[in-house]
């Protein structure tokens, strides 16, 4: 990879990064700090990666840094800014698409990554199970679970969302 | 694919994924438009997708390949700012005096001098033992050279001389007598293990391998068609050798062989030197060097002596 692939990279794929990472640890600074880290990490092997493999290169090493971070940040209490509460979120925030990200951000780091890269970036099944470290069978199974949970919780909250409009 | 009640709902679930082929695609949507009851199930699944955000990463800039050089200056600029470092009298505070004394070691009242030498000679020992070690070439024992030697003293009056000088049909007739003089050999040996037992006097068993080696050799020549011999034979590795020097009549330069048998004579060279070999186990160690050895040693210690008295 040149650098000028390298830039190409940071202008097509930093956005979809940050957004995979925002949406699961819902903090903005950490998310940065990894997308950072991410793309620190394509800049030092560049000449091993291709640039066609860039951006599941991307997606990969975020996913890992992410679930990392989840991991030390389950050691310690959330701080009040990134817990969002349940009972916030359904009466101020009525809208399908809302109640849909409290939804997603309900279910399980992998549920929630399988969803988050399929919906926002349009990945295979394949592709996702190499950058999950899964099969493709696996993630068929997990991500068909994690919409079938959706489904019952977005049923759940709609008439509460209708109400309140 | 087969739709039906019980497989609709992962159909439908690879349809919102996008993993069904445009023909499977186009049977999904031709099944819900003849089974309408399906289209809510279908609704109810497609809600479950995430649009997507139009949520942007703002320090695009610095990620490009420009942009980390900057950061890196910025930060260790700021770093370098925040942290100026350590002021100067702190500095000195963790700073020690420098020791005007050394510590002085006293020697174990051994000079270093001295272990030099002593070194050198540990060295020039192992050395002359490892040339002692490797000098002897099949046997270290002193009766396997000194057989080998009363062997080769017995038998070369008859090879030696007779190969040289002698025709074919002489050389059979010693072939013969080489059988002979092995006999005689083993009586020798025989001899030699007797003297060796014995435990005698140096002179006295040099007097009686001469009268033995005498009398063993007057047999031998004993032949009217060969030349007579000259025994000159010493062994190079023996220390105490006992020189035979058979002088025939007729010399080895003349081709025709005389019939007549003449006297030999019997000389000896030297029997005075002693045997210095000492043996340690299997191995030997050469007297002479070792008493060299011993008196350098010697004379390294009366050295040190006479300075230390100084």
């Amino acid at each position: 990879m040149t650098d000028k692939d390298y830039n190409d990279c940071v202008d097509n794929f930093a956005d979809g990064v940050y957004r995979f990472i925002v949406k699961n640890i819902r903090h903005t600074e950490d998310a940065q700090d990894i997308v950072q880290s991410a793309f620190e990490k394509l800049w030092v092997n560049r000449e091993q990666v291709l640039p066609e493999k860039a951006k599941s290169y991307l997606f990969t090493v975020a996913y890992h840094q992410m679930i990392d971070h989840i991991r030390k940040s389950n050691k310690m209490p959330l701080s009040e800014e990134t817990a969002i509460p349940h009972q916030q979120i359904t009466q101020q925030d009525a809208e399908l698409k809302q109640v849909l990200m409290h939804a997603v951000n309900e279910l399980n780091p992998i549920q929630k990554s399988l969803v988050l890269l399929k919906d926002y970036e349009g990945y295979s099944y394949q592709e996702i199970g190499e950058i999950m470290h899964l099969s493709e069978s696996q993630v068929k199974v997990y991500l068909h679970r994690a919409r079938l949970i959706l489904k019952t919780k977005l049923s759940a909250y709609a008439p509460t969302a209708s109400k309140c409009n | 694919m087969q739709l039906n009640e019980s497989t609709y709902e992962t159909i439908f679930l690879l349809y919102i994924d996008k993993e069904l082929s445009p023909k499977e695609r186009l049977e999904v949507e031709a099944f819900i438009a003849n089974n309408p009851s399906y289209a809510l199930e279908m609704e109810a699944l497609q809600a479950t997708v995430i649009s997507s955000d139009n949520i942007q990463y703002p320090f695009k800039e610095n990620l490009k390949q420009q942009g980390w050089n900057a950061t890196y200056s910025t930060i260790i600029k700021e770093d370098l700012q925040a942290i100026p470092g350590l002021s100067t009298p702190f500095k000195n505070a963790l700073k020690k005096e420098a020791t005007t004394k050394g510590i002085i070691v006293k020697p174990f009242g051994f000079n270093q001098h001295k272990f030099t030498y002593a070194a050198i000679a540990a060295c020039l020992m192992v050395f002359l033992g490892y040339q002692q070690l490797t000098k002897v070439p099949v046997s270290n024992s002193i009766a396997a050279n000194k057989k080998m030697e009363v062997f080769s003293s017995a038998a070369s009056p008859i090879v030696e001389t007779s190969i040289s000088n002698a025709s074919p049909k002489a050389f059979a007739k010693n072939n013969e007598q080489i059988v002979e003089t092995k006999q005689i050999v083993l009586t020798e040996q025989q001899a030699i293990t007797k003297l060796q037992a014995s435990n005698s006097s140096k002179t006295q068993r040099t007097n009686f391998l001469q009268q033995e080696l005498i009398a063993m050799a007057e047999p031998t020549p004993n032949n009217g068609s060969l030349n007579q011999t000259v025994i000159t034979k010493l062994s190079s590795n023996y220390n105490n050798p006992i020189t035979i020097n058979a002088i025939a009549s007729n010399s080895i330069d003349t081709e025709t062989a005389p019939e007549e048998n003449e006297p030999i004579s019997y000389e000896v060279i030297d029997t005075e030197d002693p045997d210095r070999t000492i043996f340690i186990a299997n191995f030997e160690i050469d007297g002479n060097k070792l008493r060299g050895l011993k008196r350098k040693i010697t004379s390294l210690f009366k050295n040190y002596k006479s300075e230390r008295n100084q």
